[in-house]
C-alpha cells in the first residue's frame, strides 16, 4: 500500500500507512502532498482511492480511514 | 423504477443524505455510526437508506458517485465525503457552514430524521 501511494504521490512531504488492528485490513493512511492544494477534500480522497484501487478492488483493505491535506 | 433511479431520486431531494449500513435506529457499522453522529451533532435534517438490503444498491450507489466505500453523505445533491471528511468539516465547523449556505439559516430548526428503504 505504501508502494501504490508514493507511486501515486511522489511529492508527499507527509505519507504514513498504520495497520490499525495488526490484521492487515484495517488501514489508515495519511497524505499530505503540494499537489492536493486547492482541492477539495472529496477530490482529495479520490485521489487516494484511486492510488489505492487495486487492494480496494479485490477486497484485501476492509476499512479504509483517510487523512489528507495540501501543503504549501 | 431501478435502484438507480430510486438512489438519485433521494440524492436530488434530500436536503441531507447518508446512505449507510443499517439505519439511523440499528447502525451495523462504525464509519456508517460516525458520519451520522458527525450530521446529528451539526443539527442535519437527515434522510438515510440503508444499502445492506441488497448488495446491489451499494454497486449501483458507487457507480452514481464515483465513491468507493460506505457512508456516503450528501448535501442537496452533492457529495460531500464519506465518514472522515464528515467528521473532520464538523469538527471544523465547515459542516455547519455548508449546511447554512445550502439549506438557509435555520435548517437545524426542522431537525427531522428519516429512513428510506430501497427494497
Amino acid at each position: 500500500m505504501r508502494r501504490l501511494l508514493e507511486r501515486a504521490f511522489p511529492d508527499a512531504t507527509e505519507l504514513d500507512v498504520v495497520d490499525r488492528t495488526g490484521g492487515g485490513d484495517h488501514f489508515q493512511v495519511v497524505v499530505a502532498t503540494p499537489s492536493f492544494t486547492g482541492l477539495t477534500l472529496v477530490e482529495q480522497h479520490r485521489r487516494v482511492y484511486d492510488a489505492l484501487s487495486e487492494p480496494l478492488g479485490d477486497g484485501s483493505i476492509h476499512e479504509l480511514r483517510i487523512k489528507t491535506r495540501g501543503t504549501p | 423504477m431501478s435502484y438507480s433511479d430510486r438512489i438519485r431520486d433521494v440524492i436530488e431531494h434530500s436536503d441531507v443524505a447518508i446512505f449507510m449500513k443499517g439505519t439511523p435506529q440499528f447502525v451495523m457499522c462504525g464509519n456508517s455510526n460516525r458520519a451520522l453522529q458527525a450530521l446529528r451533532r451539526a443539527g442535519a435534517p437527515v434522510t438515510a437508506v440503508d444499502i445492506l438490503p441488497d448488495p446491489q444498491i451499494r454497486q449501483e450507489l458507487s457507480a452514481i458517485s464515483g465513491w468507493p466505500t460506505i457512508p456516503q453523505v450528501f448535501v442537496k445533491g452533492e457529495l460531500v465525503g464519506g465518514a472522515d471528511i464528515v467528521e473532520e468539516l464538523e469538527a471544523s465547523g465547515e459542516l455547519e457552514e455548508t449546511l447554512r449556505d445550502r439549506l438557509g439559516g435555520d435548517y437545524a430548526g426542522a431537525r427531522d430524521e428519516k429512513t428510506i428503504s430501497l427494497v
